[in-house]
Parts: C-alpha cells; sequence; structure tokens
C-alpha cells in the first residue's frame, strides 16, 4: 500500500494506509478447558467461581460501564455475575461461553437503561460546549470526547461500538452475542461509526489535519 | 464510482474487509476525492481511538458483594433447616453454632425485627424495556435528533429481568430476617460493647432501608443489610467494633 504516490502527510500514510491495528488479545489462555471450568462451579466450587470471575470481570465491566455509564455500571456487572452463576447449570455450551456472558452482560446493561429511562441522558448539545484541548493533550482529550459521544449515542449503537470497537471482538463474535445476522452488525456498526463522526465533528482531527 | 457508492463501503474497507477489486476501486476514489478521505480519516480515528480507550478495573469488593448476593439467593431458595448449610457454603468461616439454649436471646432479637419491619413494599411498577429496544431491528434512519435505535433485538431476557425487581426485594428482606435470627443465636458470644454496636448499625441500615423510596435504593439498602448481618454473624471483629465496612 506504501507504493501509492501520495503526498507526504496525505491521509493514506496515516491511518487508512495499512490494515486494522491488532485485535485486542481474547480472553487469555486460562480458557483451555472452558467446561471442566463450567463443571466446577456448577458443583459450587468456590476456587474455580472465583476464576471464572476474574477472567471475566474487566471484560463485563468494562461492557457495562460503556452502555450504562460509570454510576450503575458496578450494579450491572454484579447483576450479570449472580445470572451467571445462578444460569450455569443451563448453560448448554450451544456458544462459547464468553459469548453467553457477554449476550448476558449487553443484555442487562441494555435492559438497565430501558428500565432507567431517558431522565439520564443528555442531549446532544452537551458536546458542542466543550472546548477545543491544546494539541499535546490531544490523545487523552480524544479519548473522554469518545466516551463523552459513546455516553449520548442511542444504546444499541452504543453496544456494537463496545462489542467490535472497544473491544476488539470479529463481527461473528458480535453476531453471536447480539443474536443478529453478520449483515446487521457490519450495517450497525457503520451507522453508529457515522453517528460518532457526527457527535466529534473536528475533535476527530488533529490541528495538522483540518481543512 | 461515486461519493454516494464509496461511503458506504468506507466502514468495511477500513476494516479490511473489502477484498480484492473492492478494495482497490475505494481505494482509487479516496485517491481523488478529499471529501470522501476526510471522512474515511476522521473513520480511522474514531476506530483507532475507540480501540485504544483504557480498560476499566471493576471495583476490587465487586467479587465480595456478588458473593454475597449469590448467598442470599440461595439460602432463599433452599428451605429452612438447610438454608444455613447454603450460607456457610458462602461464608466458610461461619462457625458451628450451639442451637440450644439460645431460643430465648433468638426470641428477643425476632421480636425487635418484627416490631420494626413493615410489610415488603411490594413495587407496582414493573418496568418494561421501552417499545424502541423491542422493536429495534434495523429502523431507517430517521433525523438526527430522533436516531434510530438500531440494534437486534433484547427482548427475551429483558423480559424476564422486568419483573425481577420486586421479586428481589421481598428476597433481600427475608434474607436479612433470616440473618437477624442467626445473629440472635451468635449474639450470647459478644461483649456488651459488640452487642451495642451491632444495634445501632443494624438501626441505622434499617432507617435506610425505610427511607429509600425507590426499588434500587431499596435493594442497595437491604444488600448493605445484608453484608453487614453476615460479617457480624461470622464475627468479623470489624464489624461488630466498627458497624462494618460501608
Ligand atoms: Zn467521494
Amino acid at each position: 500500500m506504501n507504493e501509492l504516490a501520495e503526498p507526504i502527510g496525505s491521509p493514506l500514510t496515516g491511518p487508512l494506509a495499512g490494515p486494522l491495528a491488532e485485535p485486542r488479545p481474547r480472553i487469555a489462555a486460562a480458557l483451555t478447558d472452558d467446561n471442566e471450568l463450567i463443571a466446577a462451579c456448577r458443583r459450587g466450587e468456590a476456587r474455580a467461581m472465583e476464576r471464572l470471575y476474574h477472567q471475566y470481570k474487566r471484560r463485563v465491566f468494562g461492557m457495562a460501564h460503556r452502555i450504562v455509564g460509570a454510576s450503575d455500571a458496578e450494579e450491572v456487572a454484579q447483576e450479570v455475575f449472580v445470572r451467571i452463576f445462578r444460569a450455569l447449570a443451563n448453560f448448554r455450551g450451544d456458544s462459547a461461553l464468553s459469548t453467553w456472558i457477554y449476550r448476558l452482560t449487553v443484555n442487562a446493561s441494555l435492559s438497565h437503561l430501558a428500565k432507567r429511562g431517558r431522565r439520564h441522558e443528555v442531549g446532544d448539545d452537551g458536546l458542542t460546549d466543550l472546548p477545543a484541548p491544546p494539541p499535546a493533550e490531544r490523545d487523552s482529550a480524544l479519548a473522554s470526547r469518545i466516551e463523552a459521544a459513546l455516553a449520548v449515542l442511542p444504546p444499541g449503537y452504543r453496544a456494537i461500538l463496545v462489542l467490535h470497537d472497544v473491544e476488539g471482538l470479529s463481527h461473528e463474535e458480535c453476531a453471536a452475542i447480539l443474536e443478529c445476522r453478520v449483515g446487521t452488525c457490519k450495517s450497525q456498526l457503520h451507522k453508529a461509526r457515522a453517528r460518532m463522526r457526527d457527535l466529534l465533528g473536528d475533535s476527530l482531527r488533529g490541528p495538522g489535519d483540518a481543512r | 464510482m461515486t461519493c454516494d457508492d464509496v461511503r458506504p463501503r468506507l466502514t468495511a474497507y477500513l476494516d479490511g474487509e473489502l477484498e480484492g477489486d473492492r478494495g482497490t476501486v475505494v481505494r482509487g476514489h479516496l485517491r481523488t476525492c478529499a471529501a470522501c478521505r476526510q471522512v474515511a480519516t476522521d473513520e480511522a480515528t474514531l476506530r483507532d481511538g475507540m480501540r485504544a480507550l483504557p480498560t476499566v478495573d471493576p471495583p476490587a469488593a465487586m467479587w465480595a458483594s456478588i458473593q454475597a448476593q449469590l448467598a442470599i439467593a440461595e439460602v432463599e431458595e433452599s428451605k429452612r433447616p438447610s438454608w444455613r448449610r447454603a450460607l456457610s457454603r458462602w461464608t466458610p468461616m461461619l462457625p458451628r453454632f450451639a442451637v440450644g439454649g439460645l431460643a430465648a436471646a433468638a426470641a428477643v432479637t425476632v421480636l425487635w425485627w418484627r416490631s420494626h419491619r413493615e410489610p415488603v413494599q411490594i413495587s407496582q411498577v414493573v418496568d418494561h424495556p421501552s417499545p424502541e429496544i423491542q422493536a429495534s431491528r434495523d429502523i431507517p434512519t430517521a433525523t438526527p435528533s430522533s436516531p434510530p435505535f438500531g440494534a437486534p433485538s433484547f427482548d427475551d431476557v429483558t423480559a424476564d429481568l422486568a419483573a425481577e425487581p420486586a421479586r428481589t426485594t421481598a428476597t433481600y428482606a427475608e434474607t436479612a430476617t433470616e440473618l437477624v435470627t442467626l445473629a440472635a443465636e451468635v449474639r450470647p458470644g459478644w461483649t456488651d460493647e459488640q452487642r451495642a454496636t451491632f444495634d445501632a448499625r443494624v438501626a441505622e441500615l434499617r432507617a435506610a432501608v425505610d427511607r429509600a423510596t425507590d426499588e434500587r435504593p431499596r435493594q442497595r439498602a437491604w444488600r448493605a443489610m445484608i453484608r453487614y448481618l453476615q460479617q457480624a454473624i461470622v464475627r468479623d471483629d470489624v464489624a461488630l467494633a466498627s458497624g462494618g465496612v460501608h
């Protein structure tokens, strides 16, 4: 791709030039034997349950955190783990353990939002008031703007962005978690990113990129 | 290829999902079209920014809370007297109780508890997922002010969850009552000071339950109560000396 005769500084030599960054590593090697872990948890073995918890806590909490927001994340994540352990007896292994756990997480998060109603949601206007950050702080400022934009996105868009872009799951995994077709997943991602671009506007552009 | 052809494919292109010619065609357009190039650059920045968001760590105490809730669930499920066995599974330090000779103390505490107890308020308002979530499959893009929800349907689990809050609150109340009875059995082993601390703290927690006007806060208050009772029952000296971890 670098053979493209683009002027230096062109976007094509930047993020557009190469393939995707490496996806985040999948849940570590500890997943080697889900079945054994599940069986031990079903027997109520405290150590196995704790292991399962530690294997999934960051992702479950992280997903909940970004879908329902910081203040309710712990409540939702706890609810998810309680459901996991109580429902493990019914887990039939039709999907990967991770898929099942993330599905519970997304469903519990969306359900929580539905129950909470829209009273906490802020309008898009909140974003436009943010002052432009100085260049040096752009990365962390961009991160916080992304978080802010995620928070005002419709929950379904939030879910697909969190699963695919933040957590780095594949479209196939996302589709299994959201129980939809891969094609639906892709089109939702496209729409969700477009909405994010609208919300973020110029803050996606560094001082040199602005046209 | 026009901008209108390219824009819908940009996401797939950026994610490396367009194979062969299809990718080349998009790339060719981007080289000549500044507007699409800007859109693509923005989306790539966004994508990379999201991938780079820091992981958020759960609070260290979360596991303990989950265990406590599981204990509650087990207590609720098991019929007496097996609930005590269920509880001991979650609180392995639970001392063996001398069951005899403590009936009087237990009766006193239960009387106290009853006198403070009001009927558990079951919320009549069982929330349902918003229609937006239930009818959410591929709604065409609307105006920016009312964006499409646009995610697959989630009603399988949500319907189940919706009925749960009231049930959960009732369960918490029962569990707390049982734990108070259990506390009465171990109470004679405490010092006067510990008993006073326990009574004060339980009264405080009880008041918090009564103050709660909504289902969720009420459940939180019950959970705090249950956590404290469990600590006290396993002779957590901190719980009995200072009123426990809040
Ligand atoms: Zn174009």
